[in-house]
């Protein structure tokens, strides 16, 4: 056989193409790569609706900081034991990957019963640091909104207040057991989120970012939450 | 290797069950199993001990936090050990969006050896938009403070799709899959950042493609051109031009070419010791 040149099948493509036509095709490349940034930017100032902020696991940087030290690799959703953390998907464009939690659903337990925060642990990122004392936790600050709240509304009720790690601390019950939140004391944990009684849930834990002190003490401020 | 050996395609098959392996350990690890393998392939835990990082995910969190983060640091510094002793291995041998693309690609192959000139037309983009792609993702991650790939990568989709049920990312798999029909690898090939930095870094790993001088050009069955999944053209730009080995960074040492070869032109080994090719 006497082939001369390329094969009748060959197609001119792994050979280099010129320097200036290299450049071009990775120029190609990065303005399909920027539009992309455009759009997952779009996605993740706009897909979460009213709450600015998601709420994250314990530990977890302020978040701009922990939006550039997460690599995303969900260990710590792994490594939780109650199945509290979940990954966000596409909807929330640059947070896409990224641990959060829905304390309604599924509030964060700390851990009970373990020796220490699994989801720290697990972290190979400087995203979640360690925590001292469970009490220097800061995952958000927990909200009531008294037009639903029960006890706000006269009847005794005081689920959130026996639901809290901190009973007294975080959640302390006034003399006809109204409950309010110590925003200084109060780690985000959500339990009482989830052991609310009223169908709506009357007490929401916002992120720190969003928190407005005195929110909690006005009335309706929650109720979107 | 002998011929009958080489029919069965050792070389593919021993990749497809590696990246079967990988991606099953993490599936064990993630369903309460023992944690062999503990993680996505963003980041992993061997053995509760040795950290892995992917490393163009470590690049990216180290711009946009700018700060020194040790296990990630160590995971992505034995990632990249690897592709620059070895070669971009983890490209054929560990990624699971590698082998999900492998697979999909079945019935396209399936037609093409039922075809009189066993081609279909394909779809090609140049390879060079990968390397943008990885520039622009570092520059963005750089300048937002966000690690764009880290949040986006398809290949992490896969995982997610598979250990953490994340649905949304199903979408821009079964794209990716849907696409295996017309242009063959056009992920691998063409887009991914990830396989532009390890092939820069590994372009010279030990493992490769090693060309037998002396059978070289025996044949020119071009066999080796129809079977490598990333569509180099091995016989023409590399064993007629007297090469010693397939030199091009997106060789990914997946052997396709070498069980394919009748001549036994091409081997999947590494370089010898002295430095001598072939």
């Amino acid at each position: 056989m006497k082939a001369q040149g390329p094969h009748p099948n060959a197609e001119p493509d792994s050979t280099p193409p010129r320097p200036t036509r290299r450049g071009l095709y990775a120029l190609v490349g990065l303005a399909g790569g920027a539009a992309l940034g455009a759009w997952s930017l779009g996605a993740s100032s706009s897909g979460i609706g009213h709450r600015a902020h998601r709420l994250r696991p314990p530990g977890a940087l302020d978040e701009p900081d922990f939006l550039a030290a997460c690599i995303r690799c969900g260990r710590c959703v792994e490594a939780c034991p109650s199945g509290t953390l979940a990954l966000t998907g596409l909807e929330a464009g640059l947070d896409c990957g990224t641990p959060t939690l829905e304390p309604r659903e599924v509030p964060c337990e700390l851990c009970a019963g373990e020796e220490s925060l699994l989801c720290i642990d697990s972290c190979p990122s400087d995203a979640l640091g360690p925590v001292e004392d469970l009490r220097a936790i800061r995952m958000g600050v927990a909200i009531i909104d008294r037009s639903l709240c029960f006890s706000w509304q006269g009847t005794v009720c005081r689920a959130c207040w026996h639901a809290c790690p901190f009973p007294d601390g975080a959640i302390q019950l006034d003399w006809r057991t109204r409950p309010e939140v110590l925003a200084e004391a109060c780690i985000g944990c959500g339990l009482c989120v989830r052991a609310c009684l009223t169908e709506d849930t009357s007490i929401a834990v916002v992120s720190q970012a969003d928190f407005v002190p005195g929110q909690s003490t006005s009335t309706g401020e929650g109720a979107a939450l | 290797m002998n011929k009958t050996l080489r029919r069965l395609r050792p070389w593919t098959w021993s990749r497809r069950l590696c990246a079967a392996g990988f991606l099953a350990l993490l599936l064990v690890a993630a369903r309460g199993g023992p944690p062999w393998i503990v993680g996505s392939p963003n980041g992993t835990e061997l053995l509760g001990l040795v950290p892995f990082t992917d490393p163009l995910v470590a690049l990216e969190v180290g711009l946009a936090s700018r700060t020194w983060m040790g296990t990630v640091a160590l995971g992505a510094g034995l990632t990249l050990g690897l592709a620059l002793l070895l070669g971009p291995v983890f490209c054929g041998w560990l990624c699971p969006l590698g082998l999900l693309l492998d697979l999909a690609g079945a019935p396209r192959r399936a037609l093409e050896r039922w075809l009189p000139r066993r081609r279909l037309p394909e779809l090609r983009f140049p390879r060079e938009i990968k390397v943008g792609l990885l520039l622009g993702a570092l520059a963005f991650s750089l300048v937002r403070r966000a690690p764009v790939f880290a949040a986006l990568s398809p290949i992490q989709g896969v995982a997610r799709v598979l250990l953490f049920g994340v649905e949304a990312a199903l979408w821009v798999v079964a794209g990716l899959v849907l696409l295996e029909l017309v242009a063959p690898r056009v992920w691998c090939r063409s887009l991914c950042p990830l396989g532009a930095l390890y092939g820069a870094v590994g372009r010279r790993g030990l493992l490769r493609v090693r060309i037998d001088p002396e059978r070289a050009g025996q044949i020119r069955c071009q066999r080796c051109e129809l079977a490598c999944p990333m569509g180099l053209r091995v016989m023409s730009d590399f064993s007629l031009r007297g090469a010693a080995f397939v030199d091009h960074p997106d060789c990914t040492r997946c052997g396709a070419c070498t069980e394919i070869c009748p001549n036994e032109v091409l081997r999947l080994g590494v370089r010898e010791a002295g430095g001598r090719d072939g």
